[in-house]
């Protein structure tokens, strides 16, 4: 695959990127992507919500629209620091340092969680999205935005050279091997490059209102505070 | 931080609870302290209200 030896290079090219970040960010992922995916993610008031790789705050202004209980976590105090400029640092929403692998929250902790332009730098997205299912109560959503694969042209030549970026089949590699069986993928992006995002919406299984294409036996035998894999 | 956090953090590397050590404080907030796992002991600093919880490997590299 290639994909763990090109995170190191990404790592890198990310750590120059980010001191740049709000000025090229817009053009790859816009406040229309934002709102679209938060259409997808369907939180109502009152849901806790976890925001993971919040970065600079620009996904947690959206949910914030959307419920008061939203809670930041990120690695880099950098980028923190911004998201406190626009929030404060202890008002609107709560702020925490960790690593997206190992998650310091308690199995069924959140109503929902959402991370974008967050996965291409974790090393190991599938241990990331296990624990993103742990600390989701069941039936509960967990949206991802990632890069795209480019089909052509210039970014596919830096996506093959340095940056990670992962198409609907690997994306549903990923998510199956973490454990969900209900998600599907939609691409955005601004119209001169619309498919430059790819947005997952899974749901942790088992929920009450599982799946419509999963049979009566799998939501009988699993019942919501027990599933067996868990 | 708010106190209530603690309903639903946990130690991020066995993920068991966590015991909070306030050093100070103001009517809403822990502002500085530490939070210690009741399992394996690692300590998690509370730096201005904000609970640092990243594994202890990721604390210089995130520092920089």
């Amino acid at each position: 695959m290639g994909i763990l030896e090109n995170k190191a290079r990404a790592r890198l090219f990310y750590k120059y990127l980010s001191k740049v970040y709000d000025q090229i960010n817009p053009f790859i992922w816009n406040e229309e992507m934002r709102n679209d995916s938060l259409e997808l993610f369907g939180i109502e008031e009152g849901d806790r919500v976890l925001d993971v790789g919040c970065g600079t705050g620009f996904a947690t202004e959206g949910l914030l629209e959307r419920t008061e209980k939203v809670y930041g976590l990120d690695q880099s105090e950098h980028q923190l620091e911004k998201a406190y400029e626009k929030f404060g640092k202890r008002d609107q929403v709560r702020f925490h340092r960790g690593d997206a692998e190992r998650l310091p929250f308690a199995d069924d902790a959140f109503d929902a969680l959402w991370s974008s332009g967050s996965i291409e730098y974790w090393p190991n997205p599938v241990d990331a999205l296990e624990e993103f299912r742990r600390v989701v109560k069941p039936g509960g959503p967990v949206l991802v935005v990632g890069p795209n694969y480019p089909r052509s042209g210039v970014f596919r030549k830096l996506a093959d050279a340095i940056m990670l970026f992962y198409d609907e089949a690997e994306a549903d590699r990923m998510f199956r091997e973490a454990g969900y069986g209900e998600f599907r993928h939609v691409t955005m992006g601004p119209d001169y490059n619309p498919e430059i995002a790819i947005t997952t919406i899974a749901r942790v299984p088992g929920g009450a209102d599982e799946a419509p294409g999963a049979t009566a036996a799998e939501i009988v035998d699993a019942p919501a505070d027990a599933s067996a894999d868990d | 931080m708010k106190e209530d956090l603690m309903d639903i953090i946990c130690c991020p590397l066995d993920k068991h609870d966590l015991e909070l050590e306030v050093i100070r404080r103001d009517e809403a907030e822990i502002l500085e302290g530490r939070l210690v796992c009741t399992e394996c002991g690692e300590e998690y600093p509370i730096e201005d209200g904000i609970p640092n919880l990243l594994p202890p490997d990721m604390r210089d590299e995130a520092a920089a």
